[in-house]
């Protein structure tokens, strides 16, 4: 499987990091779902995982608690935010 | 120290951007079409580094890149009189709707948030204001960049930026017609040097009574009447009237 190919999910989620950060000139699939998003990566910050934690709770109407251990993982790549939002949604229909 | 050698200016309105466009307009001085969302590029920045600049920072950054040398440390002084009414607008409404507010914003939304992007953007660690004043913060701003020369700065950027507001504002700003920035680059009058194609000028403070408020911002009206060649300008909010005289 070629992992530089976003699923749905992954190209929506690509797409709301891009609007949320305002990450002008880029597109969805420049952010490839393996890529870090923080540090060496893509380069985001703190504030960034702040700014993206607030549009994930407007978007999916998931709430991470700030003492989330897992945190730093869910945000570590776009595949991996992907991953959270699909089992925060299932856990939601269950 | 009241004179200074203006070394060099940029400014930046919807439609208006190169000195040419300026003097055009400075031909015909007419408030310029403003959709709130026009903004420079800030082309001179990777996009990662431009995504957290409002339109205003974007606007005085624009300005006021080219008038810093990369080798330069510059004192700088950011003056608007009403900052960014959109940006403060957004916070009051999520408030309003009990919706959480946005970290980037809400760590933006202090006065010198702009003036502290610049240092950062630039490498600037030198002095570094930001003024809100009235109708005259323009004139305040000046000042405070000739205090700075005086101090011992071999020159100065000033930047005075205004927003747009939104209409939720406008029964209480009436002094900005349209988005724009104007950066002056300020350094000390020097007679064994040739004199600048801008002009040295002298400010000078003295007390009004009764005189009519400029009829447009005060910034964009000494950008006209310095395109124009005018010989003086006055410049008159409540009980202060500023004089400008080109000295050379």
């Amino acid at each position: 499987m070629n992992t530089s190919t976003h699923t749905a999910l992954e190209q929506e989620v690509a797409q709301l990091v891009i609007d949320t950060l305002n990450l002008e000139d880029l597109q969805a699939t420049d952010i490839p779902p393996q890529q870090p998003l923080f540090g060496d990566g893509l380069g985001l910050d703190s504030v960034d995982a702040l700014e993206l934690a607030l549009a994930l709770q407007k978007r999916y109407d998931i709430r991470i608690a700030s003492d989330d251990k897992d945190a730093r993982r869910h945000f570590a790549t776009v595949a991996s935010l992907a991953a959270f939002v699909a089992s925060q949604q299932a856990a939601c229909a269950n | 120290m009241t004179a200074f050698r203006l070394e060099d200016w940029r400014a930046w309105a919807p439609g208006l951007e190169s000195a040419n466009d300026w003097r055009a307009w400075a031909q015909s001085p007419r408030a310029v079409p403003d959709d709130a969302q026009t903004q420079p590029s800030c082309a001179f920045l990777p996009a990662l580094q431009r995504r957290r600049l409002s339109r205003l920072a974007r606007m005085t950054l624009e300005t006021a890149w080219p008038l810093c040398g990369d080798d330069e440390q510059l004192p700088f002084v950011f003056g608007s009189h009403h900052g960014e009414t959109p940006q403060t607008l957004a916070l009051l409404s999520d408030i309003v709707d009990g919706q959480p507010l946005s970290p980037t914003r809400f760590g933006l939304s202090v006065h010198n948030a702009i003036a502290g992007q610049w240092s950062i953007l630039r490498g600037q660690r030198g002095e570094s204001s930001a003024i809100a004043g009235e109708a005259d913060t323009f004139e305040h701003a000046v000042l405070e960049g000739l205090l700075q020369l005086a101090a011992g700065a071999p020159s100065a950027l000033v930047v005075v930026a205004e927003e747009l507001p939104p209409p939720a504002y406008a029964p209480w700003i009436a002094d900005v017609p349209f988005s724009y920035a104007v950066a002056l680059r300020l350094g000390r009058t020097d007679t064994t040097m040739d004199a600048s194609a801008h002009g040295d000028w002298q400010l000078r403070l003295e007390r009004a009574e009764g005189d009519a408020p400029c009829a447009r911002p005060h910034a964009l009206d000494f950008l006209r009447a310095m395109l124009a060649r005018d010989s003086s300008l006055q410049h008159t909010w409540k009980a202060r009237r500023w004089n400008w005289r080109r000295i050379r």
